[in-house]
C-alpha cells in the first residue's frame, strides 16, 4: 500500500466514523423533539380516538370500535348545525378584525415616521392583552346593555326614545366582541407582511408615474394578502374555538360547540361523544390549515 | 457564599423546619371529605378540629360527576362525600356508601320533617345521607310587571313578556317545562314526552332575553331590567332584595324544583372514629348557621335561623327557609337515567332559531 492510499484510507474512517458521530448526535438532537411529540401529541390524539370510539353506560365508559358518535355529530341536531354557527361566527370574526386592523397596519407600516410613535401605537394594540379576557368581555355588555353607555348616549342625544336591545344578547354581540379581543393578532399579522414590502418598488412605482391608489392596488394590497390570510386563520380559529363570549353577551340562541363540547364533559358525562365531536374539529381545523398554508404559498409574491 | 445563595439556603432551611413542625402536630386523627366549595369552609371545620382533634382535609369538586367518578374508580381516598338528591341513590344502588347510624347523629332530632328520611336518602328502610345544603330553584319576577299573585308557569310563555324573561341554561329548565305540561315524571321523561317539552321550550325562546349562567348574572340582569322574570335561586332574591329592589317570590300551582346535598359515607370509612362526630357536628344548627353565612344555603337544622345574627336572619326566613310549608309542592330532583337525552333535547332548544 502507497501512503497516499495509505492517507485515503484513513480519510475514509475518519470520515465514516465522523458521520456515525453525526447519527448519534443527530439521534440525540432528535429524542427531545420526537418525545415531546410523543407526549403532547401523539398519545392525547390516540387517548382522544380511543375514547371517541366508546360509549357510556351509566356513569361507566366501556370502550368499543363503534363509528356511531361520528355518525351523530352529523345527523343528530344539534351538532353539526352548531359548528356550522360556530363557523360562521369564527368567519364573520375573521373578516372584521381584517377590515378593522388592515388600516391600522397601513398606517403602522407606511405612515408613522418616528420610531418612538411606531412603538406607541403598537403598545397601544398589544396592552389590551393585559387585561383579562372576561373583563373585556364583560366591558361589552357595559357598553351595548340596555342601560349601557350606547343606550344611555343615544338617548340623551335625542335619537332613541327607548332603549335600543338589540345591541346585546345576540350573534352580532357574539361577532363584536370576538373581532375586539382577537383584533390585535391580525393587526400584528398584517403589520409584519407590510413590512416586507420594499420601499425600493414602491420608489420605482412613483417613478414611473404611478398614483397612491395604484401603488396600494397593484403593489401593495397583492404583497400584503398572507398577512392577511394568517391573520384571518388566527382570528378565524380562536373565534370558533370560544365560549365565554356567547355564555356573557350571546343570546338565547347563541350556544357554540365548545359550550356543548364542556356540557357533554360536564353536565351529561359523555365523554366518547365530545371526543368525537373534538376529533371532526380538529380534522376540519387541519383542513383549514392545509387550504390556507396552500393559499399563502399561491398569493406570496417573490422579488 | 454570595448573598443570593444565603437568601436561598434561609430559605429552604425555613422550608425544611417549617413543614417538620407542621407534621408534628399531628392529630388524633384524620378525615378527607369531598365536598363542594364552602362546604369545608374554615369558618367552621377550625372550632370542630379543635374540639374533636380531628383534622380535616377537603377536596372541592366541581361537579356530581366528579365524586361518582372518584369513588367509583377507588381513585379518591375519601371518607365522607357531599352529592346532591339527583346522585345520591347511584351511590346507593352501586353499593358505594355505607348506611348512617342515626343514634350517631343525634343532633338531626332538630331537622325540619322534610330532612329526616328524605326520599333520595332512603332504601331498604335505612338512611344512607344526612341531610346538608338545599335550595329550591324559585321562580321570580319584577312585581311592578308581572302580578306577584301569579301562581302558574304559564306566565313565562305568555307573549306579553316578549324578550324580557331569563331562565337558567340547565337541564332544570326543562324539568320545568315538563312540570308545567304536567309531566308527573319529570326525571324519567319518554321520547315522546321529551319532544313536546323541547316543543314547549322553543315556543318560550321568544320571550327569552338570555339563559342566565350564573345566579350573580340573573340578579344584574333583573337589576338593571334586562329581564322581569324567570327562575333562579334563593342568593338571586337575596341579593336584589338587599340592593332595593322588589321581587315578587312567585309559586307556581306545578311545582318547584328543589335540591339537596348529602353527606354520605364511603364504604368502609364508618370504622374511622373522626366520622360520626363530624355529621354530627355538621348537623348542629351553629355549624350550620355558620355555613350559611359562606354558601348563603338553606339547612336543615330548624334551629339555623336562631343562630344567625338580625338582618340573615330576616332574609332567610323571608325565604321561608325554616317553614315546611315552602317544602310542599317541591319536585326534588332525582337521578335522570338518561341525563345525555336530556341535555341533547337542551342543546337542540338552545341551537334553534329564535
Amino acid at each position: 500500500m502507497t501512503t497516499i492510499e495509505q492517507t485515503v484510507e484513513i480519510k475514509r474512517t475518519s470520515i465514516r466514523s465522523a458521520r456515525a458521530i453525526e447519527r448519534r448526535r443527530l439521534f440525540l438532537w432528535l429524542v427531545p423533539p420526537l418525545a415531546w411529540f410523543t407526549i403532547f401529541m401523539l398519545i392525547p390524539y390516540a387517548t382522544l380516538l380511543y375514547t371517541s370510539l366508546g360509549h357510556v353506560d351509566d356513569m361507566r365508559f366501556i370502550p368499543g370500535l363503534s363509528l356511531d358518535n361520528f355518525v351523530r355529530v352529523f345527523t343528530v341536531d344539534p351538532y353539526l348545525s352548531v359548528i356550522i354557527k360556530s363557523a360562521r361566527i369564527g368567519l364573520m370574526t375573521a373578516v372584521f378584525s381584517s377590515i378593522v386592523a388592515y388600516p391600522l397596519a397601513f398606517y403602522l407600516a407606511f405612515h408613522v415616521r418616528t420610531q418612538r410613535l411606531k412603538f406607541l401605537i403598537y403598545l397601544l394594540v398589544i396592552v389590551p392583552w393585559w387585561a383579562s379576557y372576561l373583563v373585556k368581555a364583560y366591558a361589552w355588555k357595559t357598553i351595548l346593555g340596555s342601560g349601557g353607555i350606547l343606550n344611555v348616549g343615544m338617548q340623551s342625544l335625542g335619537l332613541v326614545h327607548e332603549p335600543v336591545r338589540l345591541f346585546l344578547y345576540n350573534e352580532f354581540s357574539v361577532d363584536m366582541t370576538l373581532t375586539y379581543i382577537f383584533t390585535p393578532f391580525a393587526v400584528l399579522s398584517i403589520y409584519a407582511q407590510l413590512e416586507r414590502v420594499p420601499t425600493s418598488l414602491i420608489e420605482a412605482a412613483r417613478n414611473l408615474g404611478a398614483d397612491g391608489w395604484m401603488i396600494f392596488r397593484r403593489i401593495i394590497l397583492p404583497i400584503s394578502v398572507p398577512g392577511v390570510v394568517a391573520g384571518a386563520i388566527i382570528t378565524f380559529s380562536l373565534a370558533f374555538g370560544d365560549f365565554v363570549a356567547p355564555v356573557l353577551v350571546g343570546g338565547p340562541d347563541s350556544v357554540m360547540i365548545s359550550n356543548v363540547v364542556i356540557n357533554l364533559l360536564g353536565v351529561a358525562f359523555d365523554w366518547p361523544m365530545a371526543a368525537a365531536i373534538g376529533l371532526v374539529i380538529i380534522s376540519l381545523g387541519l383542513l383549514l390549515i392545509s387550504a390556507s398554508g396552500w393559499l399563502e404559498e399561491r398569493t406570496q409574491t417573490r422579488f | 457564599m454570595d448573598c443570593v445563595t444565603r437568601k436561598l439556603h434561609r430559605l429552604v432551611t425555613a422550608a425544611v423546619v417549617g413543614s417538620f413542625a407542621f407534621s408534628s402536630t399531628a392529630m388524633a386523627g384524620q378525615l378527607t371529605v369531598l365536598c363542594w366549595e364552602g362546604y369545608a369552609d374554615k369558618s367552621f371545620i377550625e372550632p370542630f378540629e379543635a374540639e374533636s382533634g380531628c383534622k380535616v382535609n377537603a377536596v372541592y369538586v366541581g361537579t356530581n360527576d366528579e365524586i361518582v367518578s372518584k369513588i367509583m374508580s377507588g381513585s379518591g381516598t375519601a371518607d365522607l362525600i357531599s352529592p346532591s338528591n339527583d346522585t345520591t341513590m347511584r351511590l346507593v344502588s352501586a353499593d358505594a356508601v355505607s348506611p348512617i347510624d342515626e343514634s350517631k347523629v343525634p343532633n338531626m332530632a332538630n331537622f325540619l320533617p322534610q330532612f329526616k328520611r328524605p326520599a333520595w336518602d332512603v332504601k331498604d328502610g335505612k338512611l344512607w345521607g344526612v341531610p346538608y345544603g338545599w335550595g329550591i330553584i324559585r321562580v321570580i319576577a319584577d312585581p311592578a310587571v308581572v302580578d306577584p299573585k301569579t301562581d302558574t308557569l304559564g306566565f313565562l310563555w305568555d307573549a306579553k313578556y316578549a324578550g324580557k324573561l331569563s331562565v337558567w341554561d340547565d337541564i332544570e329548565t326543562v324539568y320545568t317545562a315538563s312540570r308545567y305540561l304536567g309531566f308527573k315524571n319529570t326525571y324519567d321523561l319518554s321520547d315522546e314526552q321529551l319532544e313536546q317539552v323541547k316543543a314547549k321550550l322553543i315556543a318560550m325562546k321568544p320571550n327569552i332575553r338570555k339563559y342566565w349562567f350564573t345566579t350573580g348574572e340573573m340578579g344584574t340582569l333583573m337589576a338593571s331590567g334586562e329581564a322581569v322574570g324567570g327562575n333562579s335561586w334563593e342568593s338571586t332574591i337575596v341579593q336584589l332584595r338587599a340592593d332595593g329592589k322588589k321581587i315578587a317570590d312567585l309559586m307556581p300551582k306545578e311545582g318547584r324544583g328543589g335540591w339537596s346535598d348529602s353527606w354520605m359515607i364511603v364504604k368502609g370509612a364508618e370504622s374511622n372514629p373522626c366520622v360520626y362526630p363530624f355529621l354530627n357536628y355538621v348537623s348542629s344548627a351553629k355549624a350550620q348557621a355558620l355555613a350559611h353565612k359562606v354558601t348563603g344555603f338553606g339547612y336543615p337544622n330548624v334551629h339555623v335561623a336562631d343562630e344567625l345574627d338580625e338582618k340573615t336572619r330576616a332574609t332567610y326566613t323571608e325565604l321561608g327557609m325554616t317553614d315546611p310549608a315552602t317544602l310542599t309542592n317541591v319536585d326534588w330532583w332525582q337521578p335522570v337515567k338518561r341525563r345525555a337525552k336530556y341535555l341533547e333535547i337542551w342543546n337542540q332548544v338552545k341551537a334553534a332559531a329564535n
